[in-house]
């Protein structure tokens, strides 16, 4: 029996889980759009996984700014929170809208998922892709305290990675990687999967490679929680950027690596605290703007939206919100 | 939620503080001093975060048997000639104080979380008690009718001019808004100063308890404690069960370790109390009540502690020390001081609402407002995990037992 406790907002992320594997309640074939024309094997003893967040990037864009809208409005605080409801009453189309996103044309694209095969290729690596058979890892699920589910969905999709000959993952969301590392094992019998986080496959391999940016350029770094404080990936984006000629890294004196300051945006906060949550970003990306850096780089598809969402707040002209595999991947192409 | 009506007000709670410039500007202050100043600290004394490592060691041996302690402690106080009681709720800690004040009476307080608890003040007032607090904040806090919006700074969100105009209201002396700030802290001074010796009865509570002495560590920066446990002919304290642990140089570990990540070098008061007030001067015939107290009594406060304690992981929140030092930590808390929380603030407040104030639906909305992002956890001398409590409990909220 499930509680009522449950903040809505949580379990319409949870419910689209469990009816359609992604976060959002559409179809898998949108996910997979971004990396039509990469050709990338579907069976392969490692494979990339892309994860919900970034594919799924514009939506949860067009989601967020509507729940926003409707959290500021008079109609009230708790309405984002029966958002499904509300939805309905409405007759609200979200699946179609998104749909309407993505065939809108430029949106189908995920940058920083193209920049990390691109990488990952220079150096050799060509991973597998599951496309739309990329299970949903459920960490809203975890989160949401929805354990059971969380649990059962955990088996489902280890069977599913299994099924196809998996052996090796690289996870480039924080969340899902925390996951599939972490927690799975917890969950599922006789675990055996090799997960290894982007940044660690980059840092092995980027002294084999010559790194400039194309202009000289002042770079901060956001450290996402999952990234940081779960999964201790401390060093390793610095250690990428301070290799990278052109890169000047500027950091805040005080809230960076284990220290840095949450975006707001953790774990479906957003969804159930829209309007603090865009507090919270603009706070984050005050404290980035004191570096005086041009570009902010981060490392999660939350982080990205929440940091972009504070900009835009603060109506800061000049500076741009990049994920850190964007960065590399310019690095390389120059 | 069941009653989303319960939410929305305090979802509205929140974002009315979040929006609140005034309340920021006074919190990102404090944040930033708080940080510099427990960095020197730190760095002053090395050696405190090795004690910090200990201190977890003697919490975590000390709260599977914090019975058995309160028990050596009540021995040990009533063979100082003090008195000490094990109150298993909340209503039967405020049974046993009201009987030892009974009514009329004049009270002076010190500030303590766990009177905060259970509701102390109000109890006592209602039972036609006149009770000052006489910690500045929660001075402050009292005669705004506010509640504390942090556990060892109450006032944090109240900016100066507001305290100049409350001042000048209560005290009837005019004390303007742009008033040095060392002008409205003497006007207390001078206002409560009476109030120390015509006292019946001073209440405290303790920061931590050696049971093999029943000795009371009780840390301050202001004196007001040491006058409102000195002065009265009663000291009652009231002390959460968990705050007791074997030994006086475990406790006196425990008390270095909380002051340093309070962000004090040193505080500037360390009171150490084992019973009544003593001379043997004349004839070597020991009498109680020379110029301290008569009379002390020793409430420790179960009140679903030991309930807390069986559980795997939510006893953790047993192993706080309230140094307050996570809150500053917190990028809610942040924004919205103590209207994130309940009688405990933050994520750790979650665990407090659910067990031991028993308020599923207050745990709920604290729960689910952490952001789960760890921060306080780098902070926490116990390296207590918040957010593996918060994850914890929302299972429990979500799943039961």
């Amino acid at each position: 029996m499930e509680s009522e406790l449950v903040p809505p907002g949580l379990t319409y992320l949870a419910d689209n889980i469990i009816s359609s594997q992604n976060i959002l309640g559409v179809t898998k074939e949108q996910s997979a759009r971004w990396a039509q024309n990469l050709n990338l094997p579907r069976q392969a003893e490692t494979v990339f996984f892309a994860g919900c967040g970034y594919q799924y990037s514009s939506q949860l864009e067009v989601l967020m700014s509507l729940i926003r809208q409707i959290d500021k409005s008079v109609i009230g605080a708790e309405l984002p929170m029966r958002f499904a409801r509300f939805q309905k009453k409405l007759g609200l189309n979200l699946p179609g809208i998104y749909s309407n996103v993505v065939a809108g044309g430029a949106s189908s694209k995920v940058p920083p998922l193209e920049a990390a095969i691109k990488v990952l290729r220079s150096f050799g690596i060509e991973p597998g892709y599951l496309a739309e058979e990329e299970p949903c890892c459920g960490a809203p699920l975890y989160h949401a305290g929805l354990h059971k589910k969380f649990a059962e969905n955990a088996r489902q999709a280890y069977q599913k990675l299994k099924s196809f000959g998996v052996r090796q993952v690289i996870s480039i969301v924080p969340y899902c990687t925390n996951a599939i590392q972490k927690l799975f094992p917890q969950y599922v019998e006789g675990y055996d999967l090799e997960v290894k986080h982007f940044l660690e496959v980059v840092d092995e391999n980027i002294s084999s490679r010559e790194l400039r940016f194309p202009r000289q350029v002042k770079v901060t770094y956001h450290d996402p929680c999952q990234l940081v404080r779960y999964l201790s990936l401390v060093e390793e984006p610095r250690r990428i950027l301070r290799a990278i000629k052109g890169i000047e890294l500027v950091e805040p004196d005080w809230t960076k690596g284990e220290w840095a300051t949450c975006c707001g945006g953790g774990g479906g906060f957003e969804t159930v605290f829209p309007e603090l949550s865009q507090v919270l970003a603009v706070n984050r990306a005050m404290e980035l703007l004191e570096t005086g850096a041009d570009i902010i780089a981060t490392h999660c598809p939350g982080c990205v939206m929440q940091l972009k969402e504070g900009l835009r707040e603060l109506k800061v002209d000049g500076v741009e919100v990049l994920d850190l595999s964007q960065v590399i991947a310019m690095a390389i192409e120059t | 939620m069941k009653k989303p009506s319960e939410f929305k007000n305090y979802k509205k709670e929140i974002m009315g503080a979040a929006h609140d410039d005034r309340l920021r500007l006074a919190l990102s202050r404090a944040i930033k001093s708080f940080r510099a100043n427990v960095k020197n600290a730190l760095e002053k004394f090395p050696h405190t975060l090795k004690m910090a490592e200990e201190v977890r060691e003697i919490k975590e041996k000390a709260i599977p048997q914090m019975e058995k302690l309160a028990r050596q402690a009540i021995e040990a106080i009533e063979e100082n000639k003090g008195k000490g009681y094990i109150a298993r709720t909340a209503d039967e800690a405020l049974e046993i104080i009201s009987d030892l004040v009974g009514t009329g009476k004049l009270i002076v307080k010190g500030k303590t979380m766990t009177g905060e608890e259970i509701g102390l003040r109000e109890h006592l007032e209602e039972k036609g008690n006149e009770v000052y607090e006489t910690d500045t904040g929660e001075f402050i806090i009292q005669k705004m009718g506010s509640k504390p919006m942090h556990i060892l700074s109450p006032a944090i969100h109240i900016p100066r001019e507001d305290v100049a105009r409350l001042f000048s209201k209560v005290m009837g002396q005019e004390i303007a808004p742009d008033a040095d700030i060392a002008k409205m802290v003497a006007a207390a001074r001078e206002f409560l100063r009476e109030k120390f010796f015509q006292a019946d009865i001073g209440i405290s509570g303790a920061n931590v308890v050696a049971a093999e002495t029943g000795t009371l560590f009780i840390i301050e920066n202001e004196g007001n404690i040491r006058l409102a446990t000195g002065a009265p002919p009663v000291h009652i304290a009231l002390v959460g069960i968990e705050k007791l642990v074997p030994a006086i140089n475990d406790a006196y570990k425990v008390s270095e370790v909380t002051w340093r990540y309070a962000n004090y070098t040193v505080p500037s008061y360390v009171s150490l109390v084992s019973g009544p007030s003593k001379t043997g001067d004349i004839e070597k015939v020991t009498t109680y009540g020379a110029h301290g107290p008569k009379e002390f009594h020793v409430i420790f406060l179960d009140g679903g502690r030991t309930e807390l304690a069986r559980h795997p992981v939510l006893k953790q929140a047993l192993y706080c020390l309230r140094c307050g030092a996570c809150l500053y930590e917190c990028p809610v808390f942040a924004v919205t001081a103590g209207h994130f929380g309940d009688k405990y603030f933050a994520g750790i407040g979650a665990v407090w609402a659910a067990i031991i104030n028993k308020d599923l639906e207050k745990a709920a909305s604290i729960a689910y407002t952490c952001l789960t992002c760890g921060r306080c956890r780098q902070r926490c001398p116990m390296k207590i995990d918040v957010p593996e409590m918060i994850i914890e409990l929302r299972r429990w909220l979500a799943e039961g037992d």
